[in-house]
């Protein structure tokens, strides 16, 4: 146990005394490696170890937090006293007594990262270092990380939840930089998993993953500045799915609609999108990159349906914001480590399959862009405005896909791109991001089949047609 | 931890130099939402980095777990990283230099031992402020975050070098609204002096820019004068600013590569990495390899003077550490783009066609530091013959990097130190590719 009972209840008993209705105790001990090959040798060797507890103590909507690396019972009686300073009622609230602790059994990894050594990690980086550098002599530098994460955590409130969990992930990723007369382009691509190493072993394709950054890098060294203006935009499946993350998601999460800055606020039960779509958040997938067996509150993860055939069904909600938005927590409350106060985010979130084929989307594109692999992006929830990169881009033209084009990026609004979308094929894939807000950067897959939409705003570097 | 212990196991189990970097930080942060107190969070961490030389191959650890019984496993795992390390790189411990700068102002006790109380009423001032500020103000909130860190560099070549810094900053974002539509107001200030921080300028720089911003629509797509905010050319700085590491560009993947004592800007162009700012939490008389760092041009009138070195790069590349080593890796203290001598109003007059960009997004992802390419989406107020005409948003502004140094045609004399740690003044750049309607 990573602290004993009675501590955590006296820490708990603590906080409640001047009146707050909830208390809170997160327990994290966390290990972790980063390893970096250049060029196919091994550069540096990170490890790092990493102890916390954080202290959250509510009433009503207002919460205050505190963590320390110090498991000194001492030290964390006076965190949780330090913090009850905010509150003074009279009248208290009861503890309810722990229940028996609760062990998730799903997604625990078969391989921990702790019993691999790093001669054997080092073989992963080198293959992957190899096949990258091996695509085509214009590929003059591959540069790979592979990162591994184990934590355990424990949680406890004074509503009687307690459980823990053993959570890992591990993720190779391929930068490749193409070069030719002074052109520069990289290329990027790599997978992780919620599984031990054995995902390495028996999952990934290295050489796949590998082949496409280089793939990727050389093809735009060649490509075209993309050309700007507003045109139809067929995006890719699996990362094409940052799309809605960013989008549409964020504006779901109850950080924005509890205080009333998303477009999204007081939408439930209406329509919110084109009646093909169905996007779904769900933090049950086994072994998904983005699931646990509880929430960073101490309850269930959820399969939320965010939107179905393009009404909006829920929103992602953490215990705090549900009270403000009086409904009930969806098990969204996640965070990036102790050092942060748990927040409503998403887990694994996709489009859901349409009835159409990428072919199909492509032939009945006269002129657009294809967006093969996008990169990252970023929304202000407040007005739902967006915009993402595309990492490979082509242009189509006369229902085929064309040229390759470079530096395109995709910038829109949430709300309104939701109804743009007017054809959804059938190849739904999902693919690993991190995705940062209020409460840290946190392991999220992004999904989606391959997807039209109708007209975006492209921007690019070439004055368009 | 016991770092007498540590140091002579190390020495016991083979490893040749060891430093130990360590940490402890204390902070403090509230937001105030709608008029009362919506997160206030408080925190102490101390963690230790430690680097080891065994068989001329550095390997490392962090740890936030610093009891002596670890001592074993984390010299271990050193041990085992750099049996496995494989690259060229030296492993260097360094000596020390003669002077290390006295930094007296980056530590202010005052602002340490304010009373919190004053500071959330502070807060809760300019919460008021700003629901007073226009009937358009729909949702506040408002923040302050503090910290202070100490650090400690020690190493069996027989450096002992301190350094402690705290910093606060204070903002706020609100939401305006109107009949037709809704948009987004956010701005800090950050200083370790209380007395830097102003409700009135400070209200005025998070909803003026929204207010006006109201009803804004996309240009047409075409080609326009361009004049960036300070904040808004900050934002791209700070997303450009590894290219000018050595480390980057030794890999190959910076496109300043080969271009020292080239013109790669317009000659109003002057880049400053200067460690020694005042009131900055970020300034440092030593870098995290113990080397005393030192104000420095990277570019000077247009011209590529330096790159930012540890002591690998360094050492690659023949010549001194500039003192950047920073977290394992080379980067700058307090990222600088020089003052000029135009005013915003000049700026804003002198065009033709233009666009004045107030804010840029999607900075993490829309800019390709290997090439220069960038697109990013971006907002502001089209102007026409010198006249701020109507807000413009959801347009993407795209160039590359190098070609818009040299298309900087007037530099503000309005300099400001973003969210991001990186101070600029305002630019105006001849002409960029803006896509919208």
């Amino acid at each position: 146990m990573l602290l004993e009972k009675h501590i955590i209840e006296q820490v708990l008993d603590t906080a409640l005394e001047t009146g707050a209705d909830f208390a809170e105790v997160y327990i994290e001990d966390h290990s972790s490696s980063v390893l970096q090959s250049v060029s196919g040798r091994l550069e540096k060797s990170q490890n790092n170890k990493a102890f916390g507890v954080g202290v959250r103590i509510a009433k009503n909507f207002q919460s205050v937090y505190g963590y320390t690396n110090s498991k000194n019972p001492v030290d964390l009686i006076k965190l949780a006293r330090d913090l009850s300073k905010s509150f003074n009622d009279e009248v208290k609230t009861e503890r309810l007594p722990l229940m028996e602790l609760e062990v998730g059994k799903r997604h625990q990894p078969k391989i921990k990262p702790s019993t691999v050594s790093v001669a054997e990690k080092v073989k992963l980086l080198k293959e992957a270092s190899k096949h990258a550098s091996e695509y085509d002599p214009v590929i003059k530098q591959v540069i790979c990380n592979l990162v591994d994460d184990e934590k355990d955590v424990l949680i406890a409130n004074s509503e009687g939840r307690f459980v823990t969990e053993t959570r890992v992930k591990v993720r190779l990723m391929i930068s490749a930089v193409a070069n030719d007369n002074g052109m520069m382009q990289t290329g990027y691509d790599g997978d992780g998993s919620g599984k031990g190493y054995e995902f390495f072993y028996e999952d990934m394709d290295i050489p796949y993953y590998a082949k496409s950054a280089a793939r990727i890098a050389k093809t735009m060294l060649y490509a075209d500045d993309c050309p700007s203006g507003v045109m139809p935009v067929v995006i890719h499946n699996a990362f094409g799915g940052v799309i809605f993350h960013e989008a549409c998601g964020h504006s779901l999460e109850a950080t924005s609609v509890a205080k009333n800055a998303s477009v999204f606020c007081d939408k439930l039960g209406t329509k919110v999108a084109a009646d093909i779509v169905t996007a779904i958040d769900d933090g049950t997938i086994e072994h998904g990159w983005g699931s646990a067996n509880f929430d960073d509150e101490g309850y269930p993860q959820q399969k939320r349906i965010l939107i179905e055939n393009g009404i909006l069904k829920s929103y992602m909600i953490d215990k705090i914001n549900a009270r403000r938005m009086k409904m009930e927590p969806t098990g969204s409350s996640r965070r990036q480590n102790y050092k942060f106060a748990p927040t409503s985010r998403m887990s694994n979130t996709y489009i859901a399959n349409g009835t159409s084929t990428l072919e199909e989307i492509i032939a009945a594109t006269e002129y657009g862009l294809f967006a093969k692999k996008m990169g990252g992006g970023s929304v202000n929830p407040g007005n739902g405005d967006f915009n993402f990169s595309v990492m490979e881009g082509y242009m189509i033209r006369n229902g085929k896909i064309a040229e390759p084009v470079k530096g395109a990026a995709l910038v829109g609004n949430g709300a309104e791109i939701l109804h743009k979308i007017d054809m959804i094929a059938g190849n739904l894939d999902r693919q690993r991001g991190m995705c940062g807000s209020v409460s840290g950067s946190i392991p999220a897959d992004v999904g989606q089949p391959t997807i039209r939409v109708k007209e975006i705003t492209v921007g690019g570097r070439k004055k368009g047609a | 931890m016991n770092l007498d212990k540590l140091f002579s196991r190390a020495k016991e189990k083979g490893i040749t130099d060891i430093e130990i970097f360590s940490s402890d930080t204390t902070s403090l942060n509230i937001d105030i939402f709608d008029g009362t107190v919506d997160k206030y969070e408080i925190a102490a961490t101390e963690a230790l980095t430690i680097k080891g030389v065994y068989n001329n191959k550095m390997g490392r650890f962090r740890t936030e777990v610093l009891s002596d019984d670890v001592i074993e496993e984390i010299l271990d795992t050193i041990i085992a990283s750099a049996k496995e390390i494989d690259s060229l790189d030296d492993a260097i411990i360094y000596e020390g230099d003669e002077f290390y700068k006295d930094l007296s102002d980056i530590y202010n006790d005052e602002l340490y031992n304010l009373d919190v109380k004053k500071k959330i009423d502070y807060l809760l001032k300019l919460d008021d402020y700003l629901h007073k500020y226009d009937h358009r103000v729909k949702v506040v909130e408002t923040m302050y975050s503090e910290d202070t860190a100490a650090v400690l560099l020690k190493n069996s070549k027989g450096i002992n070098l301190t350094n402690k810094a705290n910093a606060a900053f204070i903002g706020g974002s609100v939401i305006v609204k109107d009949e037709v539509d809704q948009r987004v107001g956010f701005d800090v200030v950050i200083s370790n002096d209380f007395n830097d921080f102003n409700i009135e300028t400070l209200a005025k720089d998070i909803v003026e820019d929204a207010l006006a911003s109201l009803g804004a629509k996309p240009v047409p797509s075409d080609s326009y004068e361009i004049v960036y905010s300070n904040g808004a050319i900050a934002t791209l700085l700070s997303a450009f600013q590894g290219i000018f590491s050595a480390d980057s560009v030794q890999k190959g993947l910076s496109l300043l590569k080969g271009k020292l004592e080239e013109t790669i800007g317009s000659e109003l162009v002057t880049i400053t990495d200067d460690p020694f700012m005042k009131k900055s939490a970020a300034s440092r008389s030593f870098d995290d390899e113990g080397v005393a760092t030192s104000y420095k041009e990277l570019v000077s009138k247009g011209v590529l003077k330096t790159f930012l070195h540890n002591l690998v790069t360094a050492k690659k590349d023949g010549v001194k550490s500039t003192g950047n080593g920073f977290g394992g890796s080379v980067g700058p203290v307090n990222f600088k783009l020089e003052a000029g001598s135009s005013n915003l109003d000049e700026m804003i007059k002198s065009c033709e066609k233009g666009i004045f960009i107030t804010n840029v997004q999607g900075a993490h992802s829309g800019v390709n530091a290997v090439s220069g390419d960038f697109s990013l989406q971006a907002s502001g107020y089209y102007i026409e013959k010198g006249e701020k005409i109507r807000p413009v948003a959801l347009i993407t502004v795209a160039g590359n990097f190098l070609e818009m140094l040299k298309d900087i045609t007037m530099v503000g004399n309005d300099l400001k130190m973003s969210y991001y740690g990186v101070t600029s003044p305002s630019i105006k750049v001849k002409s960029m590719q803006v896509s919208g309607s």
